[in-house]
């Protein structure tokens, strides 16, 4: 286990290496301000108030307030740190809840085949077919009344977007991976189902999870910074939301007010920007193609279609996973 | 087999190269053209920035701002109300009056024409509200002609038998089915707009760019969700005479490009709406004026007494009475809206015959000390759980503010525990019906200028929000003061409704808005129409060459 | 669709009928999410007007009250016989809709891949070819940052920036060009070119550049590693090191073989950028108040104007089915590996 954990490190050098430690530094920090939230900020994400006294209403910043204050009377620095604990909170929900719906359905049904898998791949490249922020959209709106607005409705929004994604790329590399030695064999021997899904099919398949859940997170980000912008995200009495608290402050940016969109807008970018390289990071060590060996001169040629990584790249950020040549196994 | 590929990969290549220099030529022309940035408007044109949509341009088919004020330049009504005045004038007629409460007579002016060259005659008049109750749109008004309207089979209402007669070409006479003071308003109202019975059919819309009307302006263009173009009318000969020969509308979706697009001269007026911020900021503009006249915007919290906590027992009556002892109005329109709106204290909005602040009378200043005697004496248990209901898009983004505010001073007060939570509009509405919210937060526009429009819809059997307050006194004088003619009579019975409402509070006044508009400095005659009918009169404004 | 061989014509017309079933399930899913989601058309424009009983009459009068399954069988009886209908919320039919707006989104979406790509492949290149150096950090945290920024925010920053200068900030032309230029294609570039406009077509293209260049800066951190990795993965081919082999200098055999096919993959990925360049073009959209189908789309939603939403969802996943579509073609034209 710590093996496999530490083998991204060992296996990368160089610039590949630097762009993936920096981004588990950043990624790190946000965590560190998510979980001890209420020890590093001043004040509370919706506290207007300091022994009953008022905040001042957008104020520059200054000793008392680092990051200074917005139109609502927050302390922005706090506004910041709280708005990690949602930012985690959402996307890990989200993410969570993606994987735990989509993994185990994408492994059965590839597994299973037959019209079951037809069907479902179906509907899954029916509902990639649509703009995700649109269907994000519809679904906040569904989600928004049972749940309320809080964090929960909108990591559920999110998850029903990106839960076709994972679906594909497990499908499609158990389908792959169905028909190879080790699951003949396992077969053979009178493995059942379950077991060889459980034992041999997932740990193959999950090796391509944690780039797609990385770089989905990043993704899940800036979709909620959309949500908030649109108004559809979470409110500033329920908790702090980068997204929402940069859409009010477009208007105090026109009006030279620069800290209430900054302070915000940066959390945003820092966050989305360390999630990408930690993802870009794993991409480079999973995918053998993109690795810089030390021993480059003897080589084979890579036997992937060459367009492959590309396409993979170019779909994830398009929204979707919808490669029809299935992922190797890394020799 | 490799070799093969390789080469088909070099012709696609080629392929590709080919894209790569179109797509730069495009660009190229993309970048490189020029900087004439002027815009190419003759000195006397001028553009409007909005974020009001148009459901409609026939006047049969909507019940929005947007829509309506693109009728109010395009058509005439009967009467109408003009800028800064309360009481209906000549329009189409020369005059409108009361016979009785139950009958109205109106004499058309003479050698009226709609823009086609058409003539328009009072059949005219009695068409387009026929059409209008018929067509029933779901997106109409015809609501408000209910004073005419047979709705005996409420799937197919249909114009009153005798309720409009025409006996000859240039009078009307309307014949109520009930007393009812507000209908001459009502004929002010876009709704009642005058349209052309040849060319508008009798059972459907007519299409948005196909409307004739016969007021100051024609319609000459329109791009839903873009743009419109106004020319002035050179057939109308009314007093509403137009001081431009052509109008654009511009449409935005979001107020922040608009605020953009007046603060750098792309549009020439901006109005409606620009948030609390961006009105502040461009105050200190030099090349903008921000004008602002009176309001008829009403925003108000409703209690709902299905509820116990705020029902209709000593206690609730007691508790809400405490909740409008404890609001600071002041606080939330400086700190909420930035002081762009003002404190309201009474249901009916200043400038409205009858009008008083009785809340403002009742309670006074906000005082802690008085509302914890009133919940003392009728032996509520404090601190009193409350729950307060908001929806964050629907009003603006600053709702959540004056929620969050309001519930911090009932909590400051010590004698509540006040919690918020928000729903998107859709569901808000249904969720304040069944109760989820103590006191949920909603707002009005007027749809014609009486007192009423802030009565009836508001008070008589739980109003059309449904929070359950019924009160047969209150019902009584709203019948006795929708019969009455004499302006000072129906003014006290109005005060006297007004005081009722102070004393038993089924909802709590916040605040009025500001009908507020931006302006550059070469505009002329924008702070004449900025008054409570919220009718921007397009006649009115021209641009220095 | 991996399994048993066929010829291209064949498989092309399988994938077009694949497009009927695909746009019934989408019809199916969206029906039922507005239909489950709280609210109505009535009530979103209404609600704060009426009592609970007029909305009711209005909800009767456009048969939202009748059983669902009626409602859902008349609507596919209507798209069926390729009616879409109209608007609930301003009767628009929804054909004019995608015919007015959608010049608008194409010309938007095109205009962003011309700055994508001439800022993402050159960058890429360059980044590929210093492969670890300083620059190549540089480049590609560029292309991160620009994709991790909101496009909402950097909208603004630009429009504050270029505002004062009297640039246009917002729509596809000015209001004077918008009366002139009759509507032919409904491209309005086009259509000021066909009128011999001169004036109108510096105008519009004027509009264009910011909104633009704005949606461009974020696809172009897609172009950046996409031509990147490429450009290593050829610098890595056979050929090219039989070419290195055979002593041709370094300079050639980069500019020669590697950029060349390191650039094909390009076409390809571009079709795959419809759908994430259609999230995008929404925000795009409502930043800059472009008339175009995302933003039209979004203040349909929030009426819940079913009809409208429904219509537009559709155009937009045919649009996305058949640009994939195409893309695959393509890819197997070029590559025979990829079986049907």
């Amino acid at each position: 286990m710590l093996k496999s954990l530490v083998s991204p490190f060992r296996t990368t050098s160089g610039l590949a290496r630097w762009i993936l430690v920096t981004g588990l530094v950043i990624t790190l920090i946000f965590m560190i301000l998510a979980v001890f939230a209420p020890w590093i900020a001043p004040y509370d994400f919706n506290q207007q108030k300091i022994d009953g006294v008022k905040m001042p209403k957008m104020a520059p910043p200054s000793g008392d307030h680092w990051f200074g204050t917005n139109d609502q009377f927050y302390d922005i620095l706090s506004r910041m740190v709280w708005g990690a604990r949602t930012a985690v909170e959402v996307v890990a929900l989200s993410v969570f809840f993606s994987i735990v719906v989509g993994v185990p359905l994408g492994l059965m049904v590839g597994f299973i085949g037959g019209w079951v898998d037809r069907v479902l791949v179906f509907l899954m490249d029916a509902m990639y077919a649509v703009p995700s922020l649109l269907l994000a959209i519809v679904f906040s709106f569904l989600l928004r009344g049972p749940l309320g607005g809080g964090v929960l409705a909108a990591a559920l929004a999110l998850t029903a977007i990106y839960i076709p994604q994972y679906f594909r790329v497990v499908r499609n590399t158990t389908v792959s991976a169905r028909e190879a030695t080790y699951v003949e064999a396992a077969r053979a021997i009178g493995a059942k189902n379950t077991t060889i899904m459980g034992r041999y099919l997932f740990g193959n398949v999950i090796q391509s999870v944690p780039v797609i859940g990385t770089l989905n997170a990043a993704d899940a980000l800036s979709t909620l910074a959309a949500l908030g912008f649109l108004g559809l995200g979470i409110q500033p009495n329920e908790a702090s939301e980068w997204g929402y608290d940069l859409s009010r402050a477009l208007d105090d940016a026109s009006a030279g007010i620069w800290w209430t969109a900054f302070f915000p807008g940066m959390a945003i970018v820092l966050l989305v920007t360390g999630l990408t390289l930690v993802g870009e990071g794993l991409n480079e060590t999973v995918n053998p193609v993109l690795r810089k060996r030390r021993l480059r001169k003897v080589q084979f040629p890579p036997n992937e279609p060459t367009t492959y990584l590309a396409e993979h790249d170019a779909r994830r950020l398009a929204g979707g996973e919808r490669g029809d040549q299935p992922k190797k196994e890394s020799r | 087999m490799r070799w093969k590929l390789n080469r088909r990969r070099g012709l696609l290549a080629l392929a590709s190269a080919g894209l790569l220099v179109a797509s730069l030529a495009a660009c190229g022309g993309d970048s490189s053209d020029g900087n004439d940035g002027s815009s190419k408007g003759s000195g006397e044109s001028w553009i409007l920035g909005t974020t009001e949509t148009v459901t409609a341009m026939d006047p049969a088919g909507s019940y929005d701002f947007g829509s309506w004020n693109m009728q109010y330049n395009i058509f005439e009504q009967l009467v109408s109300i003009p800028a800064g005045a309360s009481d209906p004038q000549g329009d189409a007629a020369q005059s409108c009056e009361y016979d009785d409460p139950k009958t109205i007579t109106c004499k058309l002016r003479e050698g009226l024409k709609f823009s086609n060259g058409h003539e328009l005659t009072s059949s005219d008049v009695k068409f387009s509200l026929e059409r209008n109750i018929a067509i029933a749109d779901p997106n109409g008004s015809s609501v408000l002609l209910g004073s005419i309207t047979d709705a005996t089979n409420p799937d197919k209402p249909v114009l009153a038998d005798g309720a409009v007669e025409t006996p000859d070409d240039t009078t009307v006479v309307f014949h109520l089915n009930k007393a009812d003071t507000t209908f001459l308003k009502v004929l002010t109202s876009a709704t009642a707009s005058i349209v052309d019975e040849e060319v508008f059919p009798a059972d459907k819309l007519l299409g948005d760019d196909e409307v004739v009307g016969s007021g100051p302006y024609k319609l000459s263009q329109y791009k839903p969700g873009e743009q419109a173009v106004l020319e002035a009318n050179e057939t109308y000969e009314g007093d509403r005479a137009p001081k431009s020969p052509q109008i654009f509308v511009q449409y935005f979706s979001d107020p922040a490009p608009l605020k953009q697009a007046v603060d750098s001269g792309q549009v020439d007026i901006a109005w409606r709406t620009l948030s609390p911020t961006d009105l502040n900021d461009l105050e200190k503009s030099d090349t903008v004026d921000v004008i602002k006249g009176e309001g008829s915007e009403f925003r108000y919290w409703v209690a709902q007494m299905a509820n116990k906590v705020v029902g209709d027992t000593p206690q609730g009556k007691a508790t809400r009475q405490a909740i409008a002892q404890i609001i600071d109005r002041d606080a939330i329109a400086k700190d909420s809206y930035d002081g762009t709106v003002k404190p309201a204290y009474s249901i009916v909005p200043p400038g409205f015959g009858g009008q008083k602040d009785s809340f403002e009378a009742k309670y006074g200043d906000p005082n802690v000390d008085a509302a914890k005697k009133l919940l003392t004496d009728a032996g509520v248990k404090t601190p009193v759980k409350l729950k307060l209901g908001y929806t964050p898009t629907h009003y603006g983004p600053n709702a959540v503010d004056e929620a969050t505010q309001l519930a911090g001073q009932l909590n400051d007060s010590g004698l509540f525990d006040a919690s918020t939570a928000d729903a998107e509009w859709e569901e808000y509405q249904s969720l304040y019906k069944e109760g989820a919210y103590d006191l949920f937060i909603l707002g009005w526009y007027p749809d014609f200028l009486d007192a009423d429009n802030y009565l009836t819809p508001f008070i008589r059997d739980g109003g059309f929000y449904a929070n359950h307050y019924s009160n047969p006194e209150v019902n009584k004088l709203l019948d006795q003061e929708l019969a009455e003619t004499d302006a000072a009579k129906r003014e006290q019975i109005i005060g006297q409704l007004q005081d009722i409402v102070a004393e038993d509070v089924p909802l709590i006044p916040s605040w009025n808005g500001v009908n507020v508009a931006v302006a550059n400095k070469d505009m002329e005659g924008v702070a004449d129409t900025l008054d409570p009918t919220y009718i921007f009169r397009f006649w009115v404004i021209s641009k220095k060459g | 669709m991996s399994a048993g061989s066929g010829s291209l014509p064949r498989y092309i017309v399988q994938r077009l009928l694949l497009i009927i079933p695909m746009i019934w399930v989408l019809l199916t899913i969206v029906f039922l999410l507005l239909r489950v989601a709280p609210g109505d058309p009535v009530s979103a424009a209404v609600g704060g007007k009426l009592s609970e009983d007029a909305l009711d009459v209005r909800r009767h009068a456009l048969g939202l009250d009748r059983p669902l399954y009626v409602q859902y069988l008349e609507y596919l009886w209507d798209v069926a016989r390729l009616n879409f209908g109209q608007t609930i919320s301003d009767n628009r039919p929804i054909i004019d809709i995608v015919r007015d707006n959608g010049g608008a989104t194409l010309t938007l979406t095109l205009g962003a891949f011309v700055f994508a790509l001439l800022i993402g492949v050159p960058l890429g290149l360059y980044a590929g070819r210093v492969r670890d150096s300083v620059a190549d950090a540089v480049i590609r945290i560029f292309g991160v940052v620009t994709y991790a920024a909101p496009i909402f925010w950097t909208g603004l920053m630009l429009v504050i920036l270029v505002a004062p200068l009297g640039w246009p900030t917002f729509d596809i032309a000015s209001p004077i060009t918008k009366f002139e230029v009759e509507p032919v294609t409904h491209i309005i570039l086009l259509d000021a070119m066909i009128a011999g406009n001169g004036d109108a077509v510096v105008d519009v293209l004027q509009h264009h550049l910011l909104p633009c260049f704005t949606l461009g800066l974020l696809l172009c951190g897609v172009f950046i590693r996409l031509v990147r990795v490429n450009l290593l993965q050829t610098l890595k081919g056979d050929y090219v090191e039989a070419a290195r082999a055979r002593g041709i200098a370094e300079k050639y055999v980069i500019r020669r073989h590697a950029f060349r096919n390191a650039l094909i993959p390009v076409i390809t990925v571009l079709g795959l950028q419809v759908a994430l360049t259609m999230s995008g073009a929404v925000l795009t959209e409502r930043t800059f108040n472009w008339p175009g189908l995302g933003d039209t789309l979004i203040d349909y939603i929030i009426r819940r104007d079913y009809a409208a939403v429904q219509g537009l969802v559709t155009f937009f996943a045919i649009v996305v089915v058949i640009v994939s579509l195409v893309v695959d073609i393509v890819n197997a034209a070029i590559d025979p590996r990829v079986r049907y």
